[in-house]
């Protein structure tokens, strides 16, 4: 391992190629995350639609927190990474959040 | 319908066609459960569970082989490691963590080989079933994943600092209320919900695809007007094969990439 490790594949188009690769690895983030905020805001808010509606006994409170939930996310999605800044996705401020590695203060 | 098929199939000495009176049997859940091939008391050892023992095996026999005594010149075992371990490192490390990230890529390493084994394995004759098609093998792989990146993130940023870091900055505070119960649900149950049950259902669907284009080959195999569905179905099986190829390669990247910026995140505050 210590031998792979130190090893470095410095040629042409090396540059290119890294900033290929970390645009594929914050993209296919993005895109889990952005899923993941559509489902956890139609579990969160259904599930709260679902604890009220059982609590003042009215149903149909659990399809309407999931419809507001659903909302919530999509607001808050396009909000956070539908504005791309140089290009990029997820820049600015509060759009760059946990789990984009777009500021990965690496050393290369 | 099973019944049915394995009757049907029972009368006419094994083989259930088109025009034999018997339906198609098509592949489901019940291609999934296998009979134990030995049992100890309650433990019952299946097919899936020697597939999963025996890609961790391949796996770790491989790398010790190749990478025990490693040479200046390299041999081609050692050759064949070494370009796997900067696949993984080049195009999943690095990318997501820079330098800091080559101290957890041993356990890429590890997730991404053992992952694209036991999928691959449901090409190789003989096995013929993807591991990561049976659940019970997914969740504990994204636990172990949720665990690093908590404990990393807890130690690295601190419990308050880590929890802090997930909220985002520059909103109105009412906004903050309202996306509370969102980001909890996201980071601490849909997250790792979701690293798994892509991989699990990825495996499961390319399986079941693969399995109902080689019944149907058979099924529709015969000297009437059959025989050329089962021509079209045959060369979907090819076409499925090629792809669950490609499936297989990708689940394994994706998994191993999106254990990589989870990492990446617990490591330092990123906004």
């Amino acid at each position: 391992m210590a031998t792979v490790s130190t090893r470095e594949r410095r040629g042409p188009g090396q540059e290119e190629r890294d900033q290929e690769a970390a645009s594929r690895a914050l993209g296919l983030s993005t895109g889990w995350n952005v899923f993941s905020y559509l489902i956890a805001g139609m579990l969160a808010y259904g599930g709260i639609g679902w604890l009220v509606g059982r609590a003042v006994h009215v149903p149909l409170l659990f399809p309407i927190g999931m419809i507001v939930g659903l909302g919530i996310s999509v607001g808050w999605v396009i909000y956070r990474y539908g504005r791309a800044v140089d290009g990029e996705l997820g820049g600015g401020p509060g759009r760059g959040g946990h789990g984009h590695g777009n500021e990965r203060g690496d050393d290369r | 319908m099973t019944g049915d098929v394995a009757a049907a199939a029972a009368g006419s000495g094994g083989g259930c066609h088109l025009f034999s009176g018997c339906g198609f049997p098509a592949p489901g859940l019940q291609d999934f459960n296998f009979k134990p091939l030995f049992v100890i008391g309650s433990f019952k050892f299946t097919k899936p569970e020697l597939v999963a023992i025996l890609c961790a095996i391949i796996v770790i026999v491989f790398f010790l082989a190749a990478l025990t005594k490693p040479k200046v010149v390299p041999g081609k075992m050692q050759s064949l490691a070494e370009l796997g371990i900067l696949a993984v490192r080049d195009q999943i490390s690095r990318p997501a963590m820079g330098r800091k990230g080559d101290k957890y890529l041993g356990l890429l390493i590890s997730l991404f080989f053992f992952i694209f084994m036991a999928n691959i394995m449901e090409l190789i004759p003989l096995f013929q079933f993807p591991a990561m098609s049976r659940i019970g093998f997914v969740i504990p792989l994204a636990i172990t994943v949720y665990v690093v990146y908590l404990y990393l993130g807890f130690k690295n940023q601190g419990a308050w600092g880590y929890v802090s870091n997930m909220w985002p900055r520059g909103v109105p505070w009412p906004i903050y209320i309202i996306l509370i119960p969102v980001e909890l649900l996201r980071f601490f149950f849909i997250q790792p919900f979701t690293l798994g049950i892509r991989l699990f259902a990825n495996m499961f669907a390319g399986h079941l695809l693969l399995a109902i284009f080689m019944v149907a080959t058979w099924y529709l195999a015969g000297l009437g007007i059959g025989l050329l569905f089962a021509a079209g179905s045959a060369v979907m099986v090819v076409f499925v094969f090629l792809l669950e190829l490609l499936v297989d390669l990708l689940q394994a990247f994706i998994f191993t990439t999106l254990t990589a910026t989870y990492i990446a995140a617990s490591l330092e505050a990123q906004h």
